[in-house]
């Protein structure tokens, strides 16, 4: 009576088949982050890519230590309520697999919003992101783009931002490096800023419109941010 | 437009409990759909993504495919005020559409508590809370878990109840509300009337309740001929047979139990006279190794998590443990995924499993003794001895284990003062006993004892018996606190008016649903989260309904009286619970289930595979 337990197409177990590498081998993946996935936080996202690498049967290298877990590298977390188009992961594999098939495996065991578009062999250091771009949309009915332009131009404005060292005043147009405010069905702010060493949360963007413009208080507003490029610091795009 | 959703979502705590959109959630047609099924956690989305029977039952009822049940969990306080501020229904998870739109609404009723949760989801959902109030458009709300083999206090907010186990139950409903739709035969009246004819589905307006004058049951009679007198509860009879998922919806948050939890039996040989569970899930029905391997490889593959637990009411108690174990451990350790085994009994712990599945991140290790002295165990015939204790422990100590938690209850039927003494010392000497452990670890040993306060429950021989008023439930709590002086010994004990109120919701009858209601209006919610709860709300709301706590609490229940819960035919009987309260009064103990039949009557609900080869004909 007792049926046989059948392997899927593509299965977790695979991996036990693949020839083993003499080196683990880095691998940097690149995904997105988008819809409700915004809402789940760096912390959870680190555990469920964990069990997306497992199930998908990629030969993911284990940490040697006392607990073992696979490694795994994120280029800069994202706040709850951020989308992104461009986010990165290394990981290290310890057996043969191409590229295409760690990208096709890992596809099929993710939702749209957090589809995988690209495996590699990486040539260079998350921590070599230096730049990173926001997209962020308003749909305010009182915002008026001359002013908001006005306010994310004219230095200084201040807000108090939250480390683990307590609240201190910033100019956060310090963290500006380009910004530019377009008028289409709604309000798009397109805003590059410095990354690596205290960046900015965007949210701080949209605290100080709130703060100073009184706009997006209500109920009947709403506001999208997506983080939509990230760089190298001679402004090329990060690979 | 301006996104509400997002808006709502941007200004709650959490909002990964409401956004959904998990990896292995089922999205269907709609147009291609017969029936929408609400499944409905009356409490948060961490704890109701952890519940075994949800996960198993989301997937039964999908697997058909004209049905597409959808998943509901109560939202926080903070979600609840911006939802009404915004005025936005309770919405399903996978659809995003209002609940109130649902065909059927179900509620898992895991605990007591959770009442209050069920009223304020219904109004959130826009559906009327009392079952009377609902017109033809409102959806058929049905209750189920193991608060419905007490439902009665509960009766006047669902049209029905789903008793027993639900895997083909509720499919068999839902499959009779489709039936007479497509037919064009389905009402409201003529619906529930056929649907009470179904094993396991009891429809509390089908039967008139009478009472005497001192306020006890007089009698159940149902209003048509053609319905049973007493409901019995739905039982799956092949547990290899009976649907188990091969795939979940996987949490993006973390949950209370996120990991695979397997199956392994149904029941329980042991019969715990407290234990409810113990109880109504008889008779046990167990699954073979080898389809459990199976389901475990099939959802390893599916999900990805690393842990395993062997989920049962006392795992150890599987005739084919160890088989399982080694067919699991052929692949498990090579895939990274640990093994867990969470309550092993006592008496049958060894080294060698514990070796085979320990998880090396723990040091601690939980027992439930329940009571201080042998002579109040084999009251509550908790066959363990002290010995058996001791053994394990040290077996503990001597694998690497360094730190103890001990379940007991106060409060239990004939307990004295030489009982709670007992608690005390018996964590005493398992501290001793670590240091007469020749290889014990090198830290401090450290025993926690957890105190719960006795809750008689339905369906149990001591459903008669009356619990502790308040104060004496404190001043044992109090008297325990005072005599435990050992710093190794960390005391916690559960809140005695917390358990007082679960002591009346479980034992209450219909008139019960007035004060719940009054609760709610005076806006208790989440009560299992201390936080929330108040005393003072549900006295005043029993108060306002012209009931007695200590009628349901306090009162010793009549032997010729008819319980509340005798609607239900749980398959033991009434006899062989009385047989075991007074086989508890004389301090007797009774053999569990493998060893000798005890004739409790589940037996007759069928079940191959069942631990009653030897079963005797209720005396």
């Amino acid at each position: 009576m007792v049926s046989e337990y059948k392997k899927s197409a593509l299965s977790t177990f695979d991996k036990h088949e693949m020839k083993p590498l003499a080196e683990p081998m880095p691998i940097r993946l690149r995904f997105r982050k988008t819809g409700d996935l915004q809402y789940i936080s760096h912390l959870d996202l680190q555990r469920v890519m964990s069990r997306v690498l497992v199930r998908s049967g990629i030969p993911v290298w284990y940490t040697q230590g006392f607990n073992p877990h696979a490694k795994m590298v994120f280029s800069m977390p994202l706040a709850v309520g951020t989308q992104s188009l461009c986010e990165y992961l290394d990981i290290k594999i310890d057996k043969k697999i191409s590229t295409d098939e760690i990208l096709a495996r890992i596809n099929s065991e993710v939702t749209d919003e957090m589809r995988f578009s690209a495996a590699y062999v990486p040539k260079s250091k998350l921590s070599e992101i230096a730049l990173v771009s926001y997209e962020i949309e308003l749909c305010a009915k009182d915002a008026d783009p001359e002013k908001i332009e006005k306010l994310l131009t004219t230095h200084p404005l201040v807000m108090k931002k939250r480390s683990k060292a307590g609240d201190r005043e910033v100019d956060i147009l310090d963290y500006f490096k380009s910004v530019e405010v377009k008028r289409e069905e709604n309000i798009k702010l397109c805003i590059t800023l410095t990354a690596g060493e205290g960046s900015l949360n965007p949210e701080m963007i949209i605290a100080a419109l709130r703060e100073n413009l009184g706009i997006l208080t209500s109920d009947e507003e709403s506001y999208t941010v997506m983080r939509t490029g990230v760089y190298f610091a001679d402004g090329r795009a990060f690979e | 437009m301006a996104d509400k959703r997002s808006t709502l979502l941007k200004s709650v705590s959490k909002p990964g409990r409401y956004s959904g959109g998990e990896y292995g959630q089922v999205i269907k047609n709609k147009k291609a759909i017969n029936a929408r099924f609400a499944f409905c956690f009356p409490d948060t989305y961490e704890i109701g993504m952890s519940n075994l029977g949800v996960r198993i039952l989301y997937g039964a009822l999908n697997a058909q495919d004209d049905i597409w049940c959808e998943r509901v969990y109560a939202p926080w306080v903070d979600m609840e005020e911006k939802m009404r501020q915004m005025q936005m229904p309770l919405t399903a998870h996978e659809s995003g559409d209002p609940v109130g739109d649902f065909d059927i609404v179900a509620f898992t009723l895991q605990y007591e508590l959770s009442y209050t949760n069920v009223l304020n989801m219904l109004e959130l959902a826009r559906i009327p809370l009392y079952a009377a109030d609902r017109g033809e458009d409102a959806p058929i709300v049905i209750g189920g878990g193991p608060c419905a083999y007490n439902a009665e206090p509960m009766a006047d907010f669902f049209d029905c109840f789903s008793i027993g186990e639900g895997e083909e139950n509720l499919v068999e409903f839902t499959r009779l509300y489709i039936k007479m739709k497509l037919a064009g035969t389905y009402n409201r009246r003529d619906f529930l009337h056929e649907a009470a004819k179904l094993r396991g589905i009891y429809v509390p307006s089908l039967y008139r309740v009478t009472y005497n004058e001192d306020n006890t049951v007089n009698s159940y009679e149902p209003i048509y001929d053609d319905i049973p007198r007493r409901v019995t509860k739905s039982i799956i009879k092949d547990m290899d047979k009976a649907y188990f998922p091969k795939d979940l919806v996987m949490p993006y948050i973390e949950t209370v139990h996120d990991r695979i939890m397997l199956e392994v039996y149904r029941g329980c040989i042991r019969g715990c006279r407290f234990c409810q569970a113990g109880m109504v899930y008889r008779p046990v029905r167990e699954k073979t190794p080898e389809v459990l391997c199976n389901q475990a490889k099939c959802l390893f593959e599916a999900t990805g998590y690393d842990e395993i637990s062997l989920s049962s009411l006392s795992i150890s108690d599987y005739s084919r443990l160890p088989e399982l174990c080694d067919l699991l451990l052929d692949w498990t350790p090579k895939n990274m995924v640990n093994l867990s085994l969470p309550s092993l009994r006592v008496d049958n712990f060894s080294r060698e499993l514990m070796e085979k599945v320990e998880s090396v991140r723990s040091s601690s290790l939980t027992f439930a003794p329940e009571a201080g002295t042998q002579r109040l165990r084999d009251v509550i015939n908790k066959n363990v001895t002290e010995e058996e204790l001791m053994n394990t422990v040290g077996t503990a100590f001597e694998g690497g284990k360094s730190s103890v938690k001990l379940y007991f209850m106060n409060g239990l039927p004939t307990e004295t003062e030489d009982d709670l003494r007992g608690i005390s010392e018996l964590a005493s000497r398992v501290i001793d006993k670590f240091y007469r452990t020749p290889n014990r670890p090198k830290r401090a040993p450290q025993v926690t004892i957890s105190v719960a306060c006795f809750v008689p429950k339905p369906f149990t021989p001591f459903q008669w018996e009356p619990q502790d008023d308040l104060e004496t439930l404190k001043k044992k709590q109090e008297f325990l606190r005072s005599i435990i002086t050992d710093r190794k010994i960390r005391y916690n004990h559960h809140d005695a008016e917390v358990s007082r109120v679960e002591a009346v919701l479980a034992r209450g009858d219909r008139r019960m649903s007035a004060a719940i209601f009054e609760a709610h209006r005076a806006g208790q919610k989440f009560d299992a989260w201390s936080e929330f709860f108040s005393y003072e709300n549900w006295l005043a709301a029993f108060d306002a309904a012209g009931l007695d706590m200590s009628f349901y609490a306090n009162r010793r229940f009549g032997d010729d009286e008819i319980l509340p819960w005798e609607i239900i035919d749980c398959g033991v009987t009434r006899e062989f619970f009385a047989r075991e309260r007074d086989r508890a009064y004389a301090e007797k103990t009774t053999k569990n289930c493998r060893e000798q039949c005890s004739a409790c009557g589940a037996n007759k609900l069928g079940g191959e595979r069942s631990w009653c080869p030897n079963t005797k004909n209720p005396l």
